[in-house]
């Protein structure tokens, strides 16, 4: 009897809670929904998302919101922590949409993510935007409901193989290692031509599986070889260790390159004065020449982000940012909430951000050129763009000992 | 030539450090019966528990490993005394779902104390190598195999010449001949899982020298170390050393030969085969 009475008092209790759970989304708010890495393996990058979308969230929504039909509607934001797991991912996205009934959709990070997250949108024809997968494979299916603000995998050393060979005794003998997983390997694939054709030794060509933490013989190859040049895409805590094996086994090939990492202050302070000479690229930069609608200009909005979350962004933050404000503009053009009209208006797209140009090609994705940068006594500096050196590259690197 | 010199070196050096990851795991998997799934996590609090040391208080990670050890001593004591004590005659099932959730309780944990972010323990000296001729050898790797063949030692002249060492045998043959001499279990049960966990710190505190920290390196350290201790046999420490030599080569070796994508392939390839051959592991005792 008691214990009859005890469990229809606590059904009731958590009836009532479920009941009085805050209103905090307005009814005529517009929400996004997104599945982010906030814990797991990928935390470390997908934090930038989670924060990202909030100070530009807060931000457009403390401008004024969203116009649509004479209206000013606010922006909320719906978001799941998928623990860095992909097939939590999916089912976090279709709960978004059928139970959730958000409005649109924002991506996480990482291609592979993207690559089974937008069989959601493109399945329940509501727009995603993501800034966190650049590999080519999630655009080539000729999906119409998937944009995305990371330029092409394929490209990533673009610039890099142009800087190799306009370098004075520049190298010769190349090394290609990448992980095995959609990213990386979609930067292999488009850079293996690029290197033949600007006349670049392939010397090795390896593909290595995610999460290696010893790269002692790879790297004993690279010296036996005579290695001048060192492309490496990977994940951030492989690219660590590479580095820290490198120091340990006094390997010091002409220059490195590596597709994450260098644009991140994590991995320049957790390598310390040992990330210096290492190259990288960046599609983003907080110049003030990047003119932006809501937050004035890119080094406003990483000042701004800064002071808020207590960490510098990288241009992951920018990206998510930029997805943001697409969508944002994108609404407003369309003139409602009718997801196939924002589709339409999101594949139009053509505004300036503080992310740069946003302007989706015809498979969704967006085109910008990679800037190359160098890590240099501690700072990120950008060494070569469109136009050709900026700063002068410090090559070649140095034998470890000799620093 | 000079390359295959180099890189069998490069894989003896590694394979020492797996030896000391999967030191703690045999010792308690052997003698309690207990498959300890949170072994990579207690690696993973071992290198946080070195890093901190060395970050705060400038304690050199070497000379410091024995504060870790007897840190992680003391909570694997506990964790024993107060958790796995309950199922440690429980069937095989109950230890595994225990250990699962400890594991998944412990990463999280550590998600929430010390965040995502990389940590590395970069002493003056971690880039430090030798030269003996052509080959280039690591100080930090180096130190850490001379800990692994300093541990494996010590573990088989304690297991074999010390009282505890003698009674941690005894309760693993015969519990009850065991008791009749005194034994008393939930201590001692507790005094050898802290051992293995202190094992594990050990492991860990040398893992941050050489690799980086984040709270979810734990999950394949796990089964690397199973692995090596499945291909080592359980009944000697010696074991664990020579399998983890032998994976660290077959290891090494597969990269230069066949290709760094097939590293998995082998080491799992290797112990389903010494499943296959020799259950009881390359040193274990025919049955």
């Amino acid at each position: 009897m008691i214990l009859k009475r005890l469990q229809l008092l606590s059904s009731l209790c958590a009836l009532g809670l479920a009941m009085a759970a805050p209103a905090s989304v307005q009814a005529q708010d517009i929400v996004l929904g997104a599945s982010v890495q906030l814990t797991g393996p990928v935390a470390n990058t997908g934090r930038y998302y989670r924060d990202a979308y909030q100070i530009a969230i807060d931000k457009i929504n403390a401008a004024g919101g969203v116009k649509i039909a004479g209206k000013e509607h606010k922006l909320a934001l719906k978001l799941y922590d998928n623990q860095s797991d992909v097939n939590l991912s999916v089912r976090q996205y279709t709960q978004l949409v059928t139970q959730d009934k958000v409005h649109l959709l924002l991506g996480g990070f990482a291609s592979n993510f993207q690559l089974a997250d937008s069989v959601v949108s493109e399945k329940y024809k509501i727009p995603m935007v993501q800034g966190g997968g650049a590999s080519n494979e999630i655009f080539s299916r000729n999906f119409k409901y998937i944009f995305g603000t990371l330029a092409p995998a394929s490209n990533y050393f673009g610039s890099t193989v142009q800087m190799m060979k306009a370098l004075k005794d520049g190298p010769k003998n190349v090394a290609l290692l990448y992980a095995d997983d959609s990213f990386d390997v979609s930067t292999a694939e488009g850079t293996r031509p690029l290197l033949k054709q600007a006349g670049f030794n392939l010397v090795m060509d390896e593909r290595y599986s995610s999460n290696t933490s010893d790269f002692s013989t790879l790297l004993s190859q690279i010296k036996s070889k005579n290695v001048d040049a060192v492309l490496v895409a990977g994940h951030e805590t492989e690219i660590l260790n590479f580095v820290r094996n490198a120091k340990s086994l006094a390997v010091a090939p002409k220059m490195y390159s590596f597709t994450v990492g260098v644009p991140s202050e994590d991995f320049r302070k957790a390598l310390g004065k040992d990330a210096d000479y290492a190259f990288g690229m960046t599609a983003w930069l907080p110049v003030e020449s990047l003119k932006d609608r809501w937050f004035g200009d890119a080094a406003k909005f990483a000042a701004e982000y800064k002071a808020k979350f207590g960490y510098d962004p990288d241009y992951h933050a920018a990206s998510g940012a930029a997805d943001v404000e697409a969508l944002a503009m994108a609404l407003e053009k369309a003139g409602s909430t009718d997801p196939q009209k924002v589709r339409d208006a999101l594949a139009a797209s053509d505004f300036e951000s503080l992310y740069g140009p946003i302007k989706f090609g015809a498979n969704g994705q967006i085109d910008l050129p990679q800037l190359v940068i160098q890590v240099q006594n501690g700072q990120v500096a950008e060494v070569y763009n469109a136009k050709g050196f900026d700063k002068q590259p410090q090559y070649p690197m140095p034998a470890w000992n000799a620093r | 030539m000079e390359l295959l010199a180099q890189v069998l070196v490069n894989g003896l050096l590694l394979g020492g450090l797996y030896a000391v990851m999967a030191l703690g795991l045999a010792l308690v998997w052997g003698v309690l019966n207990i498959v300890n799934l949170a072994h990579g996590s207690f690696i993973m609090l071992g290198a946080y528990c070195s890093w901190h040391l060395f970050h705060y208080l400038h304690v050199d990670p070497f000379l410091g490993l024995p504060l870790t050890a007897a840190v992680m001593f003391a909570l694997g004591y506990a964790v024993q005394r107060g958790i796995l004590n309950l199922i440690v005659r429980a069937p095989m099932f109950n230890t595994l779902l225990l250990t699962f959730g400890l594991d998944v309780v412990l990463t999280y944990l550590a998600q929430l104390a010390f965040s995502a972010d990389f940590r590395t323990i970069n002493p003056g000296y971690a880039g430090h190598q030798w030269h003996w001729g052509a080959m280039v050898l690591p100080a930090v790797r180096v130190a850490a195999f001379g800990a692994a063949l300093v541990l494996t030692l010590g573990m088989w002249l304690f297991l074999l010449h010390t009282r505890l060492g003698r009674a941690i045998r005894a309760t693993a043959q015969n519990l009850v001949a065991a008791r009749l001499y005194g034994v008393e279990p939930r201590h001692l049960y507790a005094m050898t899982f802290a051992i293995g966990v202190a094992l594990a710190g050990t492991a860990g505190g040398l893992y941050g020298t050489v690799s980086q920290i984040n709270p979810y390196i734990g999950a394949s350290l796990t089964l690397k170390s199973f692995a090596i201790a499945i291909i080592g046999g359980l009944d000697n420490p010696l074991g664990v050393l020579v399998g983890g030599l032998f994976l660290g080569v077959i290891e090494s070796l597969t990269i230069l030969y066949i290709g760094p994508t097939f590293v998995d392939v082998a080491s799992f390839g290797i112990l389903a085969l010494v499943l296959i051959v020799r259950p009881t592991g390359l040193l274990g005792k025919t049955a």
